[in-house]
């Protein structure tokens, strides 16, 4: 199977992370001149080659292969670092090249006469090699510390443009929220090592030799679960944790397309599928339910959003509440599949939210407006001057709401079809769950419905300044390209044959996670059509709505306002972790002031009241023996002090009578 | 008899020249008193059948030393005014006792241990005296030492010269005016 | 007859005279002389003993290295006198004392 120049696959993996390394270095030593970009896009297709021959097509479906090099030894343990490739990290590795090299392609033209052009390409880089070397880590420390550095690349690039102050905020907003994940992270790694006394994921779960017996009923293991769960809530951006996402929609949108809506914030999914063997129900129910609240809440807030990135981003978020409960549910494959399909038709939107903000400031710079060119109320009709992108973005849009035809279809239908059968088989108040995603998956055909309508459709209101002259013309090709690349995987046939059945896509065919409640057959024929129905009479109640300008709700409806404040989440914040750290704060000093000052206080007035007495032993008594002491020195020294008069000639003189008196006592002698 | 007196007539004159040139206060003075005490040294040297030596004593005293020293003392001739003010008239001045003690006891400590080493001479010089191994005053001295140097001492002569080299050249830039500065 | 014990006497002489000169002279120049006489004497020295030496002839030999020697030592102590006097503007030793506590 190994056809490539028979390299191994872990030696293939290491260059593939390597690379964009190399690439991120090569650009920092260059500096400002290498502004093409084009050592990071020959880094990033060698690493998207060399993962696609070298790596995934060995190991997909053949083989689970490892290596690992000891670090360090802490007592009796060896540390050991290594590259793990299964299934599940091989596919992760190939989807983030796969992502990142449009994402390149498209970044030269997009970012092309930006000034800081010369850091972007370096970050993008460092990201790149951190996410690559995210995926393939087989030591859950290794794997830290590429979560931190991808972190950390994250971090640079929403403050790419730090000269904004939004910008600045928003990235100190997302590192600190991650902040919060990653300790969760490092607790679970921690308990980990404590119980377990390993952190090689090897070993931990089995995928070669021994496995550790991991009693699932312990209670560490509930608080381990719940610690990974919490990392993957910061980095995967999970209500309440989820505050930071929309306001990294501050970065180039390139960097949102790759960073923040396909790999990144997939990175918590993939940590949950790698330790998932870890969870056990208590974990798993919580991973659901935050998923559901998740998916929900970030799917009402897009309802109310004007600005087009932050529609996308609470998509993300909702998106990937969809994962978090496919995790939930046990069917850890679906979320894979979901992440694999989302990560590309959610690159693609962005890519084309790209191509049209990118035009809009053009047109806003040219015509000297004063608007904001990422506002939908702003945007109209386009599909006339941008028809390319607008098809582009209407498959995307299409595959997130789950049309036939589509790989979201397939995806989505999957974890919800699946998400029944659970709930079936538990029973209860479980049938909460499908049910609201369900709703959700309306609302999401909805709100794409209506980004798709106020952008596209209608009549645009600067069609005046176009007439006058002002070009405003079709994305340049280099942006195309990518585009169209990514909307050719957002279609079905890349996944699998069938039309309908998610079951034979050779993802979930591959991964399968084995789950153990009986198929319902009737699910699989009803819920795909309550979808699409939904979807479509969502879509055309958008077009009602939006095209027709038949809007019923009153622009400050209540619910509307709700949403576009994001369910006042951030002033929820603000009010009680900001507001009650400064109240808690100023009790604290209070105290702090008067008691603890208090105290300090009347010590050191008892020490000044002892110290005065001191004082008189040791002027009196003390010094009176040492100044005797010194004078008698000074005395004696003022004495020979003479003789150190600097004169070479009495020098001379001593020497000699030395000499003579020496010769004088040979003489007698 | 003669060379006798002619001795005592050039120690003398070397004695007394050089303690009147230690005592006079004229630096100019001094230092033509100086020419005549290296005058007389050469004079001695003959006495020791050292012909070679006492011209070469005068041609780079005399000729050399003498005269550097005239320059160096004009150069800084500031101190000149100094010395010709009047000082005291006694004939030791107070201030230098404790080095004419110094000096006289090295004096006699010197001279005690030359006349008690004097009874009993090292071997060589008395088995030199007995085998007439000694410098005649009729040998060439000069030629003589003219193969001494380039045969026997070849090696120290080298040194020697080259070391005179760099003395010369760290005098001369020793004493170059710094005007970089 | 002039013995060795007359050129050793006459020497100690001059050099006691040339020690007594660098001990007490208030300037550098005469100090010079004084050690200039040293040497001369030491010299004396050599050549009164090079007379029973008629194989080596090290007692002349060595005279000339001392005179060679004492001129290199005339030549760049005066240099030194000469930096000395720009630096202090005077060539008294008594009143440079850099060397004092």
């Amino acid at each position: 199977m190994n056809t490539f120049l028979h390299i191994s696959p872990v030696t293939a993996s290491i260059l593939v992370t390597l690379l964009p390394l190399f690439a991120c270095l090569a650009q920092a030593l260059i500096g400002k001149k290498s502004i093409s970009g084009n050592i990071a896009l020959v880094a990033i297709i060698a690493s998207t080659g060399i993962s696609l021959f070298g790596v995934f097509l060995p190991i997909w479906n053949e083989t689970t292969t490892l290596q690992k090099w000891a670090w360090f030894t802490i007592g009796e343990y060896t540390l050991e670092v290594g590259i793990l490739l299964n299934n599940l990290t091989a596919l992760m590795q190939l989807l983030v090249c796969i992502i990142s090299l449009p994402v390149h392609i498209y970044s030269r033209a997009y970012m092309k006469s930006d000034e800081g052009i010369h850091r972007y390409w370096m970050y993008l880089s460092l990201f790149c090699f951190a996410m690559l070397g995210l995926t393939v880590s087989l030591n859950l420390l290794q794997l830290y510390i590429f979560w931190e550095l991808v972190g950390f690349a994250s971090y640079l690039l929403i403050g790419f443009w730090f000269t904004k102050e939004t910008a600045v905020q928003a990235n100190k907003k997302a590192f600190l929220v991650n902040r919060i994940g990653d300790i969760g992270f490092l607790i679970g790694i921690a308990l980990v090592y404590a119980h377990c006394g390993t952190l090689d994921l090897s070993v931990l779960f089995n995928q070669t030799g021994t496995q550790i017996a991991i009693d699932k009923n312990a209670t560490w293991v509930t608080f381990a679960g719940l610690a990974f769960f919490l990392g993957a809530m910061a980095k995967s951006a999970q209500f309440p944790l989820h505050v930071w996402l929309p306001d990294a929609m501050e970065g180039p949108t390139s960097v949102s397309s790759l960073i923040h809506a396909a790999t990144m914030v997939a990175a918590g999914i993939f940590l949950l599928c790698t330790v998932f063997p870890l969870f056990n129900d208590t974990v798993l129910l919580v991973v659901c339910i935050i998923g559901t609240l998740t998916a929900l809440s970030a799917a009402i807030f897009a309802l109310g959003q004007h600005d087009i990135k932050k529609i996308l981003a609470f998509s993300t978020i909702s998106q990937l509440g969809f994962m978090m409960v496919g995790v939930g549910i046990g069917a850890w494959d679906a979320a894979m599949f979901h992440l694999t399909t989302h990560a590309f038709f959610k690159c693609l939107l962005f890519l084309c939210a790209g191509a049209v903000i990118h035009e809009m400031t053009h047109l806003k710079a040219k015509a000297k407006l004063d608007i904001d060119p990422q506002d939908l109320r702003h945007l109209g009709g386009l599909r006339h001057f941008m028809p390319k992108t607008f098809i582009c973005m209407v498959v995307a849009s299409l595959s997130l709401a789950g049309f036939p035809f589509t790989s979201g279809y397939l995806s989505k239908d999957s974890i919800v079809i699946t998400a029944y059968e659970w709930a079936n088989h538990l029973r209860g108040v479980y049938v909460l769950i499908p049910i609201l995603l369900t709703i959700v998956s309306l609302l999401t055909a909805f709100y794409i419905g209506r980004l798709i309508f106020k952008t596209f459709f209608g009549d645009f209101k600067y069609r005046s300044y176009i007439d006058e002259g002002i070009i405003f013309h079709e994305a340049p090709s280099l942006m195309l390209v990518p585009m169209f690349f990514l909307a050719a995987g957002s279609l079905f046939p890349l996944f699998g044959i069938s039309l309908t059945d998610y079951h034979s896509a050779w993802i979930m065919l591959t991964l399968d996670a084995g789950t153990n409640y009986p198929i319902l057959a009737q699910a699989h024929l009803f819920i795909p059509i309550l979808l699409t129905g939904g979807a479509i009479l969502s879509w055309f109640m958008g077009w009602r709505w939006y095209v027709k300008q038949k809007y019923p709700l009153s622009e400050n409806n209540r619910f509307v306002h709700f949403a576009y404040k994001q369910g006042y989440l951030n002033e929820f914040n603000e009010h009680i972790f900001v507001r009650g750290t400064t109240g808690l704060s100023r009790i604290l000093y209070t105290f702090d002031r008067y008691v603890v000052d208090g105290f300090t206080k009347f010590f050191s007035w008892l020490v000044r009241q002892l110290s005065v007495v001191a004082y008189w032993f040791d002027k009196h008594i003390v010094d009176g023996i040492v100044n005797l002491l010194a004078g008698t020195m000074y005395y004696i020294g003022h004495l020979v002090r003479h003789v150190q008069n600097g004169q070479l000639q009495t020098y001379l003189g001593f020497a000699l009578t030395i000499v003579v008196l020496g010769l004088l006592y040979l003489i007698i002698k | 008899m003669i060379e006798s007196l002619l001795f005592y007539a050039f120690a003398g004159l070397a004695i007394l020249s050089a303690l009147l040139l230690v005592h006079i206060r004229n630096i100019a003075r001094a230092l033509f008193l100086l020419f005549i005490v290296l005058f007389a040294m050469a004079g001695l040297y003959l006495f020791a059948l050292a012909d070679f030596i006492a011209i070469t004593q005068i041609l780079v005293y005399v000729g050399g030393v003498l005269i550097l020293l005239i320059f160096a003392f004009m150069l800084s001739n500031k101190e000149l005014l100094d010395d010709l003010q009047p000082s005291s008239k006694r004939f030791i001045s107070l201030p230098n006792w404790q080095a004419i003690i110094l000096a006289l006891a090295f004096l006699s400590l010197m001279i005690y241990s030359y006349i008690s080493w004097a009874q009993h001479m090292p071997k060589w010089i008395s088995q030199a005296e007995a085998k007439g191994r000694m410098i005649l005053p009729t040998d060439n001295n000069i030629k003589t030492l003219g193969f001494k140097f380039m045969t026997q001492y070849v090696l120290p002569f080298e040194v020697i010269s080259v070391f005179l080299m760099m003395a010369l050249i760290g005098a001369a830039h020793l004493s170059r005016k710094e005007s970089n500065k | 007859m002039i013995t060795l014990t007359h050129f050793l006497v006459v020497s100690a002489c001059i050099f006691c005279i040339g020690l007594y000169a660098v001990l007490a002279k208030r300037n550098t120049i005469m100090i010079l002389v004084g050690i200039e006489l040293m040497i001369n004497a030491a010299i004396l020295n050599f050549v009164a003993f090079g007379k029973y030496d008629k194989v080596n002839y090290g007692g002349q030999v060595f005279a000339i290295f001392a005179i060679v020697l004492a001129a290199a030592a005339v030549a760049v102590g005066l240099a030194i006198i000469l930096n000395v006097y720009r630096h202090f503007n005077t060539i008294n030793p008594q009143n440079i004392h850099e060397l004092k506590d």
